[in-house]
């Protein structure tokens, strides 16, 4: 049902969009005709672009559009932040700092739990990535879920105390919701609790990072790792390292405002957690005492969400990053993104429309509008070239092309060289971004036929065989 | 050049004639929008951000010290 809302306010945008410009201007018409490139070669060439009153107002309901949800959304947040209600906002920060008041709980340190599910060929390197930080964590816990494989004997072997799940038929979630029911309530108000994935790697000064601004702030309830993606898995690997680059530079450009507390790599304070583990069954979905909702595909979204509902105080700093795994083939890639889109539907049909879920509505809706985009964009392009049976120029199109050449090559720009040339192609991008969209559409009909979900796992050995999906959970760029 | 026309009117597989069809417009014009707010969101991509209330706003600068050690201050915001 959210899907085809979603899909169909975008479809209802589309049309608005149609019948504005046929009542502001003539249609624009693709009539080729012939003209000399250089006065040498005879170029057929199609000079027709939108009359400028409509170009214009194109122009201006695009930047009013990112605008107005950047300027909403800012609102939203900045109301959230001022509030003082304890009822819809326990997390506020104006509370925090009065119940802390005066209270000196001693330094802040962290505790790491590694959900694992048969991680053998990672987590050795995720522990050791975690104990040569500049700040080491105080403490770091593995918890062993349903492992066939030696991850439980790897742990111990590095030293880390292991957990092992009882009877948890719930995934990642159900493991940690395990573990957290008897660990948050004995950390004390500066002792941080940090999540992190077994197939994931903090780069240094993360954990000196995180502590120096959650010593700074006892308002601050949660920090989120910036993830970008490792080497490897060729053109389908660039392809995702792009997408994370331009995910990591839209983060440092909203100065790390969180979109999601990445399940990769994030920290809580204890009372975070608390309040989320109270509210569930009540202000937000899930079983009271849980602190993660098993029902939700996206975990660390659906956990993001409820700590924006709670109005808890939340940053992603440019300093914390973390490298991450990257999909190694399509259907591996497929699993993931449906499994990440299908979540983020679900968590907002569970949420509702609020205006704290206004800024992941907007996201969806743009999404949604996308496919739409760039299926009609498709199907322009075949039926010109189908109709017409020489090469024809579009002067004032490909002007538009170079800019969206520059846009792509800018943002993924840090991503390095193999970045840029990908990117500076264009097309190759067009093809990832369809292929994202297909997932789109499988997701939002699976949502409509009640289709089962898939929690697939990646078995790191296994890579490029057979593998089937992955156990990873960052939820990642719209 | 008659050749290029010849080609023109009977087109590879669909007929030219669909290129001047009412439908085919709208679909041309659909895209053409769509092509210039993507490109004005592309530009706003590029271009630096600005936070222009915060230059101004005394409202954004804390004003107090939130650290775990802090001293409790006389009044809060």
């Amino acid at each position: 049902m959210i899907g085809l809302i979603i899909f169909g306010v975008a479809s209802i945008a589309a049309t608005l969009l149609l019948a504005a410009a046929s009542a502001v201007g003539p249609r624009v018409e693709i009539a080729p005709s012939t003209g000399f490139f250089l006065g040498i070669w005879s170029v057929l060439y199609a000079i027709e672009a939108p009359t400028p009153r409509v170009a214009v107002a194109s122009v201006a309901l695009a930047a009013l559009l990112a605008s107005g949800v950047a300027l909403i959304e800012l609102r939203i947040s900045n109301r959230s932040r001022r509030s003082s209600d304890a009822h819809t906002d326990p997390l506020a920060p104006k509370l925090v700092m009065a119940r802390t008041r005066g209270v000196y709980a001693g330094p802040v340190t962290v505790t790491v739990l590694i959900p694992a599910h048969n991680e053998e060929a990672s987590l050795a390197q995720t522990i050791a990535s975690l104990t040569s930080q500049s700040h080491p964590p105080e403490r770091i816990i593995v918890v062993a879920d349903n492992c066939t494989d030696s991850t439980v004997d790897v742990g111990r072997l590095a030293g880390v105390e292991v957990v092992e799940s009882v009877g948890n038929t719930h995934k990642k979630a159900g493991a940690l919701n395990q573990v957290l029911r008897w660990l948050v309530p004995t950390q004390g108000e500066n002792d941080a609790v940090m999540i992190m994935d077994a197939d994931t790697s903090l780069d240094d000064g993360f954990l000196e990072t995180a502590v120096a601004r959650f010593t700074s702030d006892r308002a601050l309830m949660a920090i989120g790792g910036l993830f970008y993606g490792e080497d490897g898995a060729g053109m389908l690997g660039q392809f995702q390292r792009n997408e994370y680059s331009r995910y990591s530079r839209d983060i440092r450009r909203r100065r790390g405002r969180v979109f999601v507390l990445t399940g990769t790599a994030s920290i809580f304070r204890p009372a975070a957690l608390r309040a989320v583990a109270q509210s569930r069954g009540t202000a937000i979905p899930g079983i009271t005492g849980d602190v993660y909702d098993t029902a939700a595909l996206t975990e660390d979204n659906e956990l993001t969400i409820a700590l924006k509902t709670l109005g808890a105080l939340m940053i992603s700093p440019s300093q914390c990053t973390v490298v991450t795994e990257m999909m190694p083939t399509w259907r591996a890639l497929w699993n993931q993104r449906l499994r990440w889109q299908r979540g983020a539907l679900e968590n907002l049909g569970a949420y509702g429309m609020k205006p704290k879920t206004f800024r992941y509505w907007a996201q969806q809706l743009g999404i949604g509008y996308g496919v739409i985009a760039l299926t009609a964009y498709f199907a322009l392009i075949l039926i010109t070239s189908l109709s017409i049976d020489a090469w024809v120029w579009f002067p004032f199109w490909m002007g538009l092309g170079l800019l969206f050449a520059v846009e792509r090559v800018v943002t993924a720009w840090d991503g390095g060289w193999h970045a840029r040339l990908l990117a500076v192609a264009l097309i190759p991008e067009l093809v990832f971004a369809t292929f994202l969209n297909v997932v789109y559409i499988k997701g939002v009909m699976d949502i409509l036929f009640k289709r089962q979900a898939g929690w697939a796992h990646l078995t790191p050995t296994t890579i490029g065989e057979g593998s089937s999906g992955e156990g990873s959970t960052a939820v990642a760029p719209g | 050049m008659t050749t290029l026309v010849t080609h023109l009117q009977t087109g590879a597989l669909l007929p030219e004639s669909i290129l001047h069809s009412d439908s085919f417009k709208i679909l041309a014009t659909f895209v053409a929008l769509n092509t210039l707010m993507y490109a004005t969101l592309a530009l706003m991509k590029l271009l630096p951000k600005g936070y222009a209330f915060s230059w101004f706003s005394g409202r954004n600068r804390r004003a107090q010290d939130r650290s775990i050690g802090s001293a409790p201050p006389e009044t809060d915001s």
